[in-house]
């Protein structure tokens, strides 16, 4: 069956490893893009795996679980904006406390479900593979290559496609990426236009916040159908890195994404090779990292990103 | 048509503006003429809606537009009818000219329509007489083009907020902060015309400047401020630059013009045929070649981005230079030896202190590493303070003490923290890049004066300088630095156009 | 990261941050039905109950206050290394290595931090490589090097260090003669302590006294003018920046060779905490002792809850967020009036 040829699978594999990094990336993308540099991507990724999963394993609602999971994670960010923006606090910093916060958060929350039993999710609940359950698509399922690469994916996966395209069509046609590109480049001169910086870049953050929230929940109640303490993995971190690969474009961020997912999925496959028991598994975790340090390393110097990245707005002196 | 109606304005206790009355009629270029401090910025923030006015009242295009203590907000002033163009651009370097005027001339969300924005840019430029590129990026513009982005923006958000078809209309105002500032002298000969056209076409403009002779030759009237009062408010006809500098500075203000020297002193400074490595980028020095000797001044004119930042890193033993020779002192000791460049750079508040730091501090960096100040690495912080006391009174610094820290000092102050560190061991060669920026006239003759005096005690003095006034009247040679390669001028046996037009390379 | 040494001011922050968020937690406790008192007594027994309990709290200090330093040292002069969590970890990879493949010995503890510090230097060194030959930013460079570190743990204690005797993933056990040696018989508190207060007030006296201090001060607050005034950046920069691997690496080790004596593919580093340490000590060398021992104490205080009251121990790591957020806010808030005053330009 032409289906089961390792290269279809690989691609499919990739394809779901890439989903909820082009999801936080695109968020974190769009943040950047107008200046806001937030290392607590993790952390929000984190909260949205814990809140996915709570919420589903106790209503057997995985629709709910997912936008809990996306409003959690904006509350987070509500709280990383509020130090960062507003109080004009040191950008890395604010998003390390958020890091810390949601892995206590994340940990308490993990720990109050195993007290009270709640430890897996119910078998009808978590989103199934092929365009959120709609029963009619799953007969294309098993079309040569087309089915498992295209109808054979999670919901989310189809609709992150769907959202990077209205994102980049929003950041290239419409004032809102004019707005978004001046309060990365230059928050002065939006603010000459009479644009507020500061509500702009909560916009950015909570676009960015739900965006890492829906990433979580596609991980826990999606991917894994489970949760494990601190079970992102520094995709979060890989995220950041992928957008500075990306150049702060989505074409590129989608290539660098895939990149990933491909790494991801290749070592998975190494894995299961008969000869690979010779080195430890946590050799072949690591690929993809170095694989994306390596391509960062590769990239020339000649990408400065945002000029008002990662600064507090406005300047005091 | 704009009228400001006795404007006060009090920052916490200190009075800004007091009482300031001014009318500007239809289709005329009103001059405001005053010194920095004067309360000019000030009057122009009110009308724009960047501060309200405690008292007073400021009436726009017609006694309707009349509002209380100025517009709200930039936005509200251009719904009023009123634009303004700061001294410093806000324009997004990569953003091109239409995401520009998108973003400074409309609100909302929504779809852009680039032909229509792209059609009212072209409109607006073929009526200034301008030609410009609407998809051209902004960081690829001169910064006179800019200045036109900016004019044709503010006109836009005028016009497009009154939802008029022509961007122009008869009750606009349009403020011009200190246009010509930036400016080249040719870039000015184009801008004025500009600026009458405007208001032959209606539009009330309030041309904000300190260059009597540009007054005079644009404005129909002028108003002149001093120390936030109005000290004289009518027709420029009739009105001599001689008279109007007595009612700016309140007495008569003479620039240093010493006596010149015969040149005689031994070189301090010798470049050879400095050329930077052909991939730089441009502007790439090419053949720079030049000697400052002791007991002369040299300026070095040039819109800034001719090569200036280039030149002074090599002189400086920033960028590697082999062609860069300062007798006496070895290029990784022209920064901080002991036998030291006095370098006064650009940007004092980023380049030369650290504004955290105290006033002491400031004063000792540089030699902190080396006795009295530090012994094996250890420092004494009372040879510090010593040190510091001794400066503040020989430079006259005025503040809190050595303790207080930079940043609480006026600029005028700052630059005195700078100078004293930099010229109080009378270094052999002085390095200067714009020692006069943004301040105020006082200040800035007490700097000059301070060059002038160093090269008077035997000092060769480098002067890279953007005011060509300012420059002319202490240099004892030009030289003209345009795309790269070096021109001399033959100042002082040349006259000012010279000197301009060798700055545009049309000579 | 611009801070000017008030001393006082400074520790009102600090103080003031911390009580907020430990009033935030227990008031949160509260209201899910948590009588305070018995939550801050329990929580106090299990840091200060008995002599032993506070010998632990300062031992599990330790490598806190040392990726403390770390990040002091770092953060003050303007490096943004956030690679602590991995300098540690190579750090005690590093150790294991000289303990338990090494001669046993009482000196080889102290081999062993000397390999720590140079194996944390040295995984610095390869993201400032990055950044000054590839252009990668610190920020991203070292917080992607942590998730390899913990990968490349991993793959030791699988492999060249793996422990023959058992299946787990982890080293063979430290000999007892070549463990560190401790400071008070009966407790577990090792001479690492006093070697980390003395390298605080080392530090200290670096930052404050010496010409090396004052210049990474300036470049911390200006590089620009740092660079203007002669200073040479990029080797203070890279100084700053070893020195800080070196303290996170040796921190590692003494953990190591003094705590764990042996090291597992789920070993528990301290670098981020670290980062937190040092911001809530205001960076300030000695001010990191206390805030070390904040989080020390938030951590026993939370476990006792948990044993005692069922209480998630997460609850500390929250905390310590929220501290470190507060302090934050605080932080910029003082700057903001204090860069605000009438007069200033």
């Amino acid at each position: 069956m032409i289906n089961d040829l390792l290269i279809v699978v690989v691609i499919a594999q990739t394809l779901t490893a890439a989903t909820p990094l082009l999801l936080a990336g695109c968020g974190e993308l769009v943040a950047e893009r107008g200046g806001v540099l937030n290392i607590g991507i993790e952390g929000l990724m984190l909260t949205g795996c814990i809140a996915a999963f709570a919420v589903t394993a106790i209503t057997g609602n995985s629709w709910l679980g997912l936008l809990v999971a996306m409003g959690a994670a904006m509350v987070l960010g509500a709280g990383f904006a509020l130090m960062a923006i507003t109080a004009r606090a040191d950008q890395i910093v604010a998003g390390m406390a958020l890091n810390l916060v949601a892995v206590g958060v994340s940990g308490t929350v993990w720990r109050a479900l195993q007290s009270h039993g709640v430890t897996e999710l119910p078998a009808s609940a978590g989103f199934s593979r092929g365009w959120f359950g709609w029963s009619g698509w799953s007969s294309f399922n098993d079309l040569p290559v087309i089915g498992p690469l295209f109808f054979d994916l999670y919901g989310l996966s189809i609709a992150t496609a769907g959202l990077l395209l209205l994102t980049w069509w929003v950041l290239r046609r419409t004032r809102i990426g004019i707005v978004i590109q001046a309060i990365g480049e230059l928050p002065d001169a939006a603010a000459a236009a009479g644009e507020s910086v500061h509500r702009w870049r909560w916009g950015v953050v909570l676009f960015a916040a739900a965006c890492a929230g829906a990433a979580g929940a596609f991980l826990s109640i999606m991917r894994t159908h489970a949760f494990v303490p601190e079970m992102t993995g520094g995709k979060g971190f890989v995220v950041l890195a992928l957008v500075m690969f990306g150049r702060w474009r989505i074409s590129w961020l989608i290539a660098g994404c895939l990149l990933f997912g491909l790494a991801d999925s290749v070592q998975q496959q190494l894995q299961s090779l008969p000869g690979s028991r010779a080195l430890p598994y946590q050799f072949f975790q690591m690929l993809p990292y170095v694989v994306a340090l390596v391509a960062l390393a590769g990239l020339s110097r000649s990408a400065p990103g945002p000029a008002a990245l990662g600064k507090p707005w406005p300047v005091s002196r | 048509m704009i009228r400001f109606a006795s404007i006060t304005k009090t920052f916490s206790g200190v009075t800004a503006l007091a009482g300031v009355s001014l009318t500007a009629a239809t289709g005329t270029v009103h001059g405001v003429l005053g010194e920095n401090g004067a309360g000019k910025s000030t009057l122009m923030r009110i009308a724009f809606g960047l501060e309200r006015a405690d008292h007073g009242a400021i009436e726009i295009g017609s006694s309707e537009n009349r509002t209380s203590s100025g517009p709200r907000s930039p936005r509200d002033a251009a719904r009023l009818g009123l634009g303004m163009v700061h001294q410093h651009f806000t324009l997004v370097p990569t953003a091109t000219v239409t995401e520009a005027c998108v973003l400074g001339a409309s609100h909302g969300l929504g779809l852009v329509d680039h032909a229509a924005w792209q059609a009212r840019i072209r409109a607006t430029a073929a009526m200034l007489q301008w030609q410009i590129d609407p998809d051209a990026r902004i960081s690829s513009l001169g910064v006179g083009q800019q200045q036109r982005v900016e004019i044709i923006k503010a006109l836009l958000s005028v016009g497009s907020v009154q939802g008029t078809a022509s961007p122009f209309s008869a009750r606009g105002v349009l403020i011009l902060d200190e246009p010509t500032a930036v400016l080249t002298p040719q870039e000015v000969d184009e801008l004025l015309p500009a600026v009458r056209r405007l208001a032959a076409a209606g539009t009330t403009v309030l041309f904000i400047s300190h260059k009597l002779h540009e007054v005079e030759r644009v404005c129909d009237a002028v108003t002149i401020l001093r120390r936030g009062a109005v000290v004289h408010s009518g027709p420029v006809a009739g009105l001599s630059t001689q008279r109007m500098a007595e009612l700016m500075v309140g007495t008569t203000v003479n620039l240093p013009s010493p006596a010149r020297q015969p040149v005689t002193g031994a070189p301090a400074l010798v470049i050879t045929k400095l050329s930077e490595r052909a991939n730089a980028p441009a502007p790439r020095l090419t053949d720079v070649s030049f000697t400052v000797h002791q007991n002369e001044i040299v300026a070095i004119a040039g819109v800034d981005g001719n090569g200036q930042t280039a030149l002074v890193r090599c002189v400086l033993g920033l960028d590697r230079a082999d062609a860069v020779v300062t007798p006496g002192i070895p290029a990784d000791q022209r920064l901080a030896g002991v036998e030291r460049i006095g370098l006064i750079p650009d940007d004092r508040q980023h380049e030369a202190l650290v504004m955290e730091l105290s006033i002491e501090r400031n004063l000792v960096l540089k030699d902190h590493h080396r006795p009295p100040f530090a012994r094996y690495g250890w420092l004494d912080f009372a040879a510090w303070r010593a040190h510091a006391v001794d400066l503040v009174q020989r430079f006259s610094i005025r503040g809190a003490g050595p303790a207080a820290t930079v940043a609480s000092l006026s600029g005028g102050n700052q630059q005195k923290v700078v100078i004293a560190r930099e010229l109080h061991r009378q270094p052999k060669l002085i390095v200067a890049i714009n020692p006069t920026r943004g301040l105020d006239v006082a200040a800035s003759a007490e700097v000059l004066e301070r060059l002038v005096s160093a090269r008077d005690h035997g000092a060769a003095v480098l002067l890279v300088h953007h005011d060509l006034d300012e420059l002319l009247s202490v240099a004892d040679r030009v030289l003209v630095l345009f795309g790269g390669r070096m021109t001399d001028s033959g100042w002082p046996a040349c006259d000012r156009a010279h000197i301009g037009r060798l700055m545009l390379g049309v000579a | 990261m611009i801070l000017k040494w008030a001393p006082m001011s400074e520790a009102i922050i600090a103080v003031g941050a911390a009580t907020l968020a430990l009033a935030l937690v227990v008031g949160g406790l509260a209201i899910a039905g948590f009588s305070p008192w018995s939550v801050i007594a329990v929580g106090w027994a299990g840091i200060a109950g008995s002599p032993l309990r506070l010998a632990i709290c300062a031992q599990e200090a330790i490598p806190l206050l040392m990726c403390g330093l770390a990040a002091t040292l770092a953060l003050r002069s303007g490096v943004l290394n956030i690679g602590l969590e991995g300098q540690y970890l190579l750090g005690a990879v590093a150790a294991v290595a000289v303990l338990t493949l090494g001669p046993v010995g009482s000196c080889l503890p102290w081999l062993a931090l000397i390999a720590g510090g140079l194996a944390g230097a040295l995984w610095c060194a390869v993201a400032v490589g990055l950044e000054r030959g590839r252009g990668v930013p610190l920020v991203l460079s070292t917080i992607l090097l942590n998730v390899i570190a913990i990968h490349v743990v991993g793959v030791c204690v699988q492999g060249p260090l793996h422990d023959p005797a058992t299946a787990a993933p982890q080293s063979a056990m430290v000999p007892d003669g070549s463990r560190m040696p401790l400071l008070f018989a009966g407790t577990p508190l090792h001479v690492g302590f006093l070697v980390a207060v003395m390298l605080a007030v080392a530090l200290w006296l670096m930052q404050r006294r010496t010409a090396l201090g004052f210049e990474l001060e300036v470049i911390g607050l200006n590089p620009l003018a740092a660079r203007f005034a002669g200073i040479p950046v990029g080797r203070r920069e890279l100084t700053a920046a070893l020195g800080s691997g070196a303290l996170a690496g040796i921190a590692g080790a003494m953990q190591v060779a003094g705590v764990t004596w042996f090291l597992s593919s789920d070993v528990r580093s301290y670098g981020y905490a670290g980062i937190a340490v040092a911001l809530l000590g205001r960076l300030h060398p000695l001010g990191v002792i206390p805030a070390a021992f904040f989080f020390s104490g938030l951590d026993l205080g939370a476990r006792q809850l948990e044993r005692r009251l069922d209480i998630p121990h997460d609850l500390g790591d929250v905390t310590k967020g929220l501290a470190l957020a507060a302090v934050l806010v605080a932080g910029a808030l003082s700057r903001r009036l204090g860069s605000s005053r009438p007069g200033t330009p």
